[in-house]
Order: C-alpha cells, then sequence, then structure tokens
C-alpha cells in the first residue's frame, strides 16, 4: 500500500505540468460552479432582505404584492391611500415600537420622491444594514424645528446622476411629470442637506422628504393641477377646488389626511401577527398589513423566472465543469498508458493498478476542488462591496451548500470515472501491446 | 522438478490467418537456456508473449513451471508472470520517474516472496540489487540516476538487474541485445546466462541474431526443427 501510495506519488510529480494544468482545470470548474450557485442564492436572499428590520408594511387593503410594490420598489403608483388617523393609531399600540410613514406620487427627474419622517432613517435597513451617510445629515423635524421643512435627503444614485451636493436647490414635479410643463413645484424648491451611501437597495434611487414639506407643496392643488395654473385658467372651478395660495404653513395644520403606506417594527417580532390582526380589524378604513419577507418572496415567485434561468445556467456550468474535466483527465492519462503497461507486465495485480490511477485521479480532484472553493470565497469575499452597490446582491462568502456539496461530489465522481475509463482500457491494451508497451 | 518449459502441439493464429507458430513438441529442463532465432516479424515475440501469459493459449498445451497456462485466469497468469519470471524487454521499459535502483527493486517491492528469496540470500533487496549491478558491470555512480539519463548499454543492464532480482526461476528476454554492437552482445549474453545460471534460472531468448545461438543449451530456429 504505501509502495503504491509512493510510486503514484512519483509518477504524478514527473508530470506535475501537465497534472497541475488538470488541476487548474477542476479548480476554474469549480470556481464558476460554486458562483454561480452562490449568486442564484444570495440574489433571492437581497431580494428578500430588500427590506430588512421592518416586519410589517400597513397600507389600503388590496394587492399585497402592489403594495411591496410601490412602498419598497417605487415601482408603480397607488391606487388608494389610507388615513393619517391609521398610522396615528398604529403608532400608538402598544406592541409597536416604531412606525415610519411614507407618502408618494411626486417625482424629481423621474426618480420617486418620498415623504417620510426623520426616523425612517433610524430604522430602515437593507440586506440587514442601515443607512449610511456619504454627506450631510438626515433632515429634521419640522415639528420642532420649522425651517426644516424644505429639507431633502438624496439616494446614492439620485446625487450621482445629477451631479447633486449637500447645500443644492432642486424643484421636484407633481405626479410622474411629462404633462403640462407647470406640474413643477418650482414655486417651492427643495434644499439637500443629505446624500445617503450607496445601498443597492431602491432607495438609492429616491428623494427623500419630509412629510410636512411633501404635504405644504400640495396644498391648494386640485386635479393635479397647480394652483397657478389654476388660476391662470381661471376656471370656474378654480377658486372652488384651490382656495389657498401656497403660504407660510402652519406646522399642525400640515398632517397629511392619507398616507400611501407605514412601515411597522414592533418590539417583539414574535407579535408580528397578532398585531396583524388588530391592525387589519382597526375600523376606520380597512387596512392591510404584509410582512415583507413573506411578500418579497411571493414576489420572487413572479420573477422566478430569473431564477430560473440562473438554474439553467448553472447546470450548465455543472455538465461543461464536468465534460471539461473529463477531457483533461483523459488527455492526461494517455501519457500513463505506458506505465501501466509495464507495471502490468511486472505482474501487477488488476485492483492495484486502479488504485494506482485512482489515488492520482481523486488527489487532483481534492486539489482542485480546495483550490477552487478558496478562490471563489476570495473572489466574492473582495467582490461583496461592488455586488452590493452595483447590483443590490449581498454576497455572503461561506461554507458551500448541500447543493453545491452534490455538484463538487459529482464532479469528483465524473472525474474518477474518466480516469477509469481509460485506466481499463490501458489495461486492456496492455494485453494487445504484449511484451512491448507503446514507447510513448 | 517441473521442467522451465513444456510444450505440445502448441499452435496460435490471428484470427482468419494461418498458423504463425506451430510447435509440435518442446521442453526446457530447469536451468536450462533455451535460445529462439528467426527472422523479424516471424511470431518470436507473440510466443514469447504466450509463454509471460500475456496472451491467452489458443490450441494446445503450454507448461510454464509447471502451471499449465491454458488452465489460469488473466490475473492468476499475471501474478504467476510477476512472482516466478523475469521479463527484458526490447525496449528494456524502465519506469522513467524512477531512478535506476528503485526499477531495479520493483519486483521485490510488487511481490513479497521475491523480496524473500532476495533477503533468504543477500540479506535484503538492496544488497541483491547491489550485488547484480557489480556483476553486470553497472557502476555505482548510476544507481541513483534518473533512468532517462543513463546510457542504452547502462539501460539494458538494470533492465538485467530487474529481471533477476529475487530469484525468478525464468528469465523471458525479447532480443535484449538489439541496440549494441557485435562484441558488447555477446558480452552482455555471458553476463545475463552465467548469473541466471548461478542462480538456477531458465533463460529463454529470442533474437534474429544467429551468432548468440552457440552460448544457449538449447536452440529452436523459425520455422524448422529444434536442435540441441
Amino acid at each position: 500500500m504505501r509502495f503504491w501510495l509512493s510510486l503514484a506519488i512519483s509518477s504524478a510529480w514527473s508530470r506535475r505540468h501537465a497534472l497541475a494544468l488538470v488541476t487548474l482545470s477542476v479548480a476554474v470548474s469549480v470556481l464558476i460552479l460554486l458562483s454561480v450557485q452562490q449568486l442564484r442564492e444570495d440574489a433571492r436572499r437581497s431580494f428578500s432582505n430588500a427590506l430588512s428590520g421592518v416586519d410589517l408594511i400597513v397600507g389600503p387593503r388590496g394587492s399585497a404584492t402592489e403594495l411591496m410594490l410601490y412602498s419598497v420598489f417605487q415601482i408603480g403608483r397607488p391606487s388608494r391611500n389610507m388615513g393619517h388617523a391609521g398610522f396615528e393609531e398604529i403608532q400608538a399600540m402598544p406592541q409597536v415600537r416604531w412606525a415610519v410613514p411614507i407618502q408618494l406620487g411626486d417625482t424629481y427627474q423621474g426618480h420617486p420622491v418620498l415623504g417620510t419622517t426623520p426616523a425612517l432613517f433610524a430604522h430602515f435597513q437593507t440586506q440587514g444594514q442601515s443607512l449610511q451617510w456619504s454627506q450631510g445629515r438626515a433632515f429634521s423635524d419640522p415639528q420642532t424645528q420649522a425651517n426644516a421643512m424644505f429639507e431633502v435627503v438624496l439616494g446614492a444614485e439620485v446625487a450621482q446622476r445629477f451631479g447633486h451636493a449637500v447645500g443644492d436647490a432642486l424643484v421636484i414635479t407633481h405626479g410622474a411629470g411629462g404633462g403640462p410643463e407647470s406640474t413643477d413645484h418650482d414655486e417651492q424648491p427643495l434644499k439637500v442637506v443629505g446624500i445617503l451611501k450607496p445601498t443597492g437597495a431602491p432607495i438609492d434611487r429616491s428623494v427623500l422628504l419630509n412629510l410636512e414639506g411633501f404635504e405644504s407643496m400640495h396644498q391648494g392643488w386640485g386635479l393635479g393641477i397647480s394652483p397657478k395654473a389654476l388660476k391662470a385658467a381661471n376656471l370656474g372651478m378654480a377658486s372652488a377646488l384651490a382656495p389657498h395660495e401656497p403660504r407660510q404653513p402652519d406646522i399642525q395644520s400640515l398632517k397629511p389626511a392619507s398616507l400611501s403606506a407605514v412601515w411597522v417594527g414592533l418590539h417583539n417580532r414574535a407579535e408580528v401577527f397578532s398585531v396583524r390582526r388588530q391592525i387589519e380589524a382597526l375600523g376606520r378604513d380597512p387596512l392591510m398589513a404584509v410582512m415583507p419577507g413573506v411578500a418579497l418572496d411571493e414576489l420572487w415567485q413572479v420573477v422566478k423566472v430569473v431564477e430560473n434561468s440562473l438554474v439553467l445556467v448553472g447546470a450548465l456550468v455543472a455538465i461543461s465543469a464536468m465534460m471539461s474535466v473529463a477531457a483533461v483527465l483523459l488527455v492526461a492519462m494517455a501519457g500513463r498508458r505506458k506505465e501501466l503497461a509495464i507495471l502490468r507486465a511486472m505482474g501487477a495485480a488488476p485492483h492495484a493498478l486502479l488504485g494506482f490511477v485512482l489515488v492520482e485521479s481523486l488527489l487532483v480532484c481534492m486539489l482542485g476542488i480546495l483550490a477552487g472553493y478558496l478562490s471563489s470565497q476570495v473572489l466574492l469575499w473582495s467582490a461583496q462591496d461592488l455586488m452590493r452597490i452595483h447590483y443590490g446582491v449581498m454576497v455572503q462568502p461561506g461554507l458551500p451548500t448541500l447543493e453545491s456539496l452534490w455538484r463538487m461530489l459529482s464532479l469528483c465522481g465524473v472525474a474518477v470515472l474518466a480516469s477509469l475509463l481509460p485506466a481499463w482500457r490501458a489495461y486492456r491494451l496492455s494485453l494487445m501491446d504484449g511484451l512491448h508497451p507503446p514507447s510513448i | 522438478m517441473h521442467p522451465a518449459l513444456r510444450l505440445s502441439q502448441l499452435t496460435h493464429a490471428w484470427p482468419g490467418q494461418a498458423p504463425l507458430i506451430d510447435i509440435p513438441q518442446l521442453t526446457l529442463q530447469q536451468g536450462q537456456h533455451l535460445f529462439i532465432q528467426g527472422p523479424s516479424g516471424c511470431g518470436k515475440s507473440t510466443l514469447l508473449s504466450l509463454l509471460a501469459g500475456v496472451q491467452q493459449v489458443q490450441n494446445g498445451t503450454c507448461e510454464v513451471l509447471g502451471h499449465d497456462l491454458a488452465k489460469l485466469s488473466p490475473s492468476q497468469r499475471d501474478r504467476l508472470r510477476g512472482e516466478h519470471m523475469g521479463v527484458i524487454f526490447q525496449q528494456f521499459n524502465l519506469l522513467p520517474f524512477l531512478d535506476a535502483q528503485a526499477n531495479a527493486l520493483l519486483p521485490t517491492r510488487l511481490f513479497p516472496s521475491r523480496y524473500q528469496a532476495a533477503a533468504a540470500r543477500w540479506g535484503s533487496a538492496s544488497a541483491q540489487a547491489q550485488n547484480l549491478a557489480t556483476t553486470l558491470g553497472l557502476s555505482a555512480s548510476v544507481w541513483h540516476q534518473a533512468v532517462h539519463q543513463l546510457s542504452v548499454g547502462q539501460q539494458q543492464r538494470v533492465a538485467a538487474v530487474r529481471a533477476l532480482m529475487g530469484q525468478p526461476r525464468l528469465i523471458i528476454a525479447d532480443e535484449p541485445t538489439s541496440a549494441l554492437d557485435d562484441a558488447r552482445q555477446l558480452e552482455f549474453i555471458d553476463l545475463l546466462l552465467n548469473t541466471a545460471a548461478e542462480q538456477g534460472a531458465s533463460v529463454v531468448m529470442v533474437s534474429h541474431n544467429a551468432r548468440l545461438a552457440e552460448r544457449f543449451h538449447q536452440v529452436h530456429v523459425w520455422p524448422g526443427e529444434q536442435r540441441a
């Protein structure tokens, strides 16, 4: 046994350059295999964690998917709003640790404007990480500091795209824009006080504004037309619909009548089901409370085709990895035909020759898998920030999953089979070679 | 004691061809040497493959060291060859990744019985290898060199040492001198035959060179009669 092992090692060492290539090819295959697999799982997990630390999302009763889409991804538009009173009731519930209102509807150059409170900056998490500042600070609460009303915070992508810095002024558009040009809220420019660091979450593309500021800009608006335009058009209904000029706002009166959604955090996550029931039973107007993780998982089913294509890519990668490993080993085995024939001629037993061949293939395979695994971890680890910021995918280097283990194991199995075939052939051929092993 | 070889009515043919080998009767006593002479391509090497148990006997009897090869399985024949025969190939067939000594020691590593035979008489396998190397004129300096660094003559001697290790009873040699000039051929044959005789082994050698025949006890000329 020791003899065969040392013979196998001397033999392998004499072909170390070729074997290094085989090992490299196994390593590259494993690297691709594991990376695709890991990306698939991380993409899914990142999607599910796009909004973390939020236990419930509350909105007007309707489609949970729609609520998720507009309140988390700012895709689409709420068809109905919920009353502000509902928010106050939720906030007053003893199990609720915090509640952040969300008001949507306006845009800045196509980017959604999110009306909210400073509490958002304390509680919002994506991929388990809190928001961080690249410049400036959060906007203040106008209830305590009146001049904070028109302060805005920009997501990283918005700031980068328009080259905004702290201190810049900007004008947002009523609705999605694209209508008459007079839908700009140009009577009230906003001042940038802070810019967030990139998170990879939809918040990067948002402009965040105080709820009070958001509300005050809409005072006097009717039918989606600015008070100025109403006046200019001198419509008969104008005075009825828009009784006020924008004026120095009275902070207390600026509580919005309605909200798009409310994000809720609980003291105790275990109470999420009972709180949900309570919220949905609140009498005033029909509300719906959604657990974001569950809803995101459901939403992921919608984009399942993305995951399926990754599964397909993963399977193709696995097949091509196995084939390339098999091919390289087949070629490498050709170089061993002579030594197998010699050993056979010296009377070596078939099972000894088999072991002699297998030791090498297994060793090469193990080394390749180890190298591939380590390099995949290094790669994922070093690309972590890049992936999170540019693609919103939070990669987590770690132990391979069961599925990856299976794939690596089957890669090993294929490698063993691929080396057995030529070994068996060499053994048979040594009969034909007779006492004249090929002089390769 | 069994004869080293006992062939009778041995024929062998490739499919659909006239018999390549047709030996009515041939017996070689243990310790005697047999020279098989014939032109290239006449089937000499095939005969050696049959004797060594590499190829299956088709027709007739082929007894080697008392074993009827037709009754042995391929792996039993492999074992018989490994334990009791030494083969010197035309191309020597040393393992390129081992040095001269490790190549020479291979049979004693593969088969404990050959190690014990060497150890019983010489104390250890490497002692016998050293002794054989000296006898065959291999200088100590080449002993730990990689085999591809050796000259053809040196490789041939390493192959001969390997074949003789652990007291095999039958040495089979296939044109082992074809790479040497005439004078050195005779010198090598003498060394080989004497060393084998000293160990009590029989040598069966094939060659097209009739001048080597005089050194052997028995000669089989191909095709044709056996003469003593």
